[in-house]
């Protein structure tokens, strides 16, 4: 399914912000809210997960429906998981597409990685806390 | 112990009335903040001791060897990029402009994807704006466009618009005429007078749309403008004219979507418009607690207010040259300081993996998805947390924080001085 990515703030995602390695974060960054016609047309439920791809790359998701988000768009709040799909053009402005890179949208039963794991596809190396 | 009339430096609202409890070097307790201020204040878990990376694991040094090291990558480095700054305070800014004059190196903050746009859009156009404190006693119809601030900015409404009491708005919740206008209808939408849900994009039409009609060009507006109907924008176009003080705020929806800073420029004329019928001023939601004052400290030292170059020997500005995010982009920059913000977490996939194929040192009190891709990670104190400092919030009044504990971290301004120290050091010819 083709769709425009939006992202933005969030509580969850502003209350464990300092704590990017938390379950807590993984779950406010790690979640795609989609309307629920395209979720009923995808054929998935609450909690059930969907790669979302672009040019830039590929991230699995946990998808959830949300009444304020329109049919063919999807809502990723800012952070990592989001950021791995988004491209760097910026047109000139120094600002990339945050709020309109174009994604298809497939239902998958791959796990949602962690934001170490996602560092790690990148080159990064996780530092976990002794 | 309880320490008033405390700051949070969370977001760009920097709320002045806190109460904390403290025991010892913690945070017990925080009253009047919202969610965020909580988190910030009590879940504040550093990095113990600065770090660095070996090939496969994640080693102990001491501050004097991460210093020494990190002045070495940046002394070496033909096109260092300084970046960060939008969560401490002026003087570790301050002392990061030094540094990027020293060395030849591009420094920028976080505006640059963020309000990094609507700063180009003000140097265009100018900026009608007001303190917070005019909106809280004056306005009686705001407008939130592309922004959220129930869930970015929690005390936004309660400090200054929608249930502030006002000197001339004294029954804020009967008087003030909230619209809200925004691609999703979040939860600041669900409590607006006016929500408009506009399409992905329709920003700049919608702009232009209100503008016309508040020049009384109705006949030329098409039924619906971005999916929004004549009717609706007819009703807001009257709502702002018969305002008595009327104020636009706008976030990323606009800075980020299509169009970019020209979204912002039509916005700041539209208020322009508004202005010959009766009085109304536009701001920016600035998000972290002190991306106002990066812009002011580099403003002040380099005459530009972000993406400053100083390869040539002086400060030349070039947004979409050399903002980091295309620096990055292009592969550009051989090693990177990045002080106070995550550009692991916060750039597109691209730009932060150029981090990690170069030598990238991080200075920030927490472990973040930066601390992966770097090479060695520093912890210092946060600012208003342990470090005292000046931010500004986001419409541009300076506010002191406060030191309201010790935790035996050093300030991220005296790393940087060190920093410097070696630098001027082997710079003498």
């Amino acid at each position: 399914m083709k769709c425009i990515l939006n992202t933005g703030r969030s509580v969850p995602q502003g209350v464990s912000v300092e704590h990017k390695g938390s379950e807590e974060y993984r779950t406010a960054a790690s979640v795609c809210f989609l309307n629920a016609v395209d979720m009923m047309l995808l054929g998935i439920e609450n909690g059930e997960r969907i790669r979302v791809s672009s040019p830039a790359g590929d991230v699995v998701l946990t998808a959830r429906s949300a009444e304020g988000v329109k049919q063919g768009e999807i809502f990723v709040t800012t952070g990592p998981y989001a950021n791995h799909i988004i491209s760097s053009e910026t047109h000139a402005t120094g600002m990339p597409d945050f709020k309109s890179q174009y994604v298809d949208v497939h239902v998958t039963e791959e796990r949602v990685m962690s934001v170490g794991e996602l560092m790690e596809e990148i080159g990064g190396l996780r530092y976990v806390s002794q | 112990m309880l320490v008033n009339d405390v700051v949070c430096p969370f977001c760009g609202c920097l709320c002045d009335d806190l109460e904390l409890e403290v025991e010892a070097d913690r945070v017990v307790r925080v009253l009047n903040g919202c969610s965020l201020a909580e988190a910030t204040f009590m879940n504040d878990t550093r990095l113990p001791a600065p770090i660095r990376r070996t090939s496969t694991a994640w080693e102990k040094i001491s501050y004097d060897e991460a210093i020494k090291e990190t002045a070495d990558i940046l002394k070496d480095a033909d096109r260092p990029l300084l970046y960060g700054w939008s969560s401490t305070h002026g003087d570790t800014q301050s002392v990061g402009v030094h540094i990027a004059e020293l060395i030849g190196a591009v420094i920028d903050n976080t505006s640059t994807v963020c309000h990094g746009p609507s700063i180009l859009a003000i140097q265009e156009v100018g900026h009608p704006g007001c303190t917070l404190g005019q909106v809280k006693n004056r306005a009686d119809v705001i407008i939130y466009w592309g922004c959220n601030p129930i869930e970015a900015h929690p005390r936004h409404m309660s400090r200054y618009t929608t249930f502030a009491t006002g000197f001339f708005v004294p029954d804020a919740q009967r008087e003030r005429t909230i619209i809200v206008v925004d691609t999703r209808r979040n939860d600041s939408g669900g409590i607006a007078d006016e929500f408009v849900q506009i399409e992905p994009g329709g920003d700049y039409a919608v702009l232009s749309a209100l503008r016309a009609l508040v020049r009384g060009k109705e006949s030329v507006i098409p039924k619906k403008v971005a999916g929004i109907s004549k009717e609706q924008l007819i009703r807001i176009a009257g709502i702002c004219k018969n305002a008595k003080f009327g104020a636009i705020f706008f976030g990323l929806g606009l800075t980020m979507s299509r169009g970019k800073y020209k979204n912002v420029r039509n916005a700041i004329e539209l208020t322009d418009e508004l202005n010959r019928h009766t009085k109304f001023v536009i701001s920016p939601m600035r998000g972290h607690g002190n991306v106002y004052g990066s812009n002011e400290v580099f403003t002040w030292m380099t005459g530009y207010p972000f993406a400053v170059d100083f390869a040539r020997g002086i400060a030349f500005y070039n947004p979409g040259e050399t903002t980091a995010v295309d620096i990055l982009r292009r592969g550009e920059c051989d090693a990177a300081l990045i002080v106070a913000s995550d550009p692991g977490a916060n750039f597109p996939r691209v730009a932060a993996a150029h981090l990690a194929k170069i030598p990238t040192v991080l200075i920030d009190p927490h472990v973040n998805a930066t601390t992966s891709l770097s090479r060695i990670h520093i912890p210092c104190t946060a600012a208003g947390i342990d470090a005292a400092g000046t931010a500004y919030r986001m419409d541009g009044v300076p506010i002191r924080l406060k030191k309201v504990i010790e935790r035996g971290y050093p300030d991220d301004a005296e790393i940087l001085k060190k920093i410097y120290d070696c630098l001027n050091g082997w710079m003498i010819p």
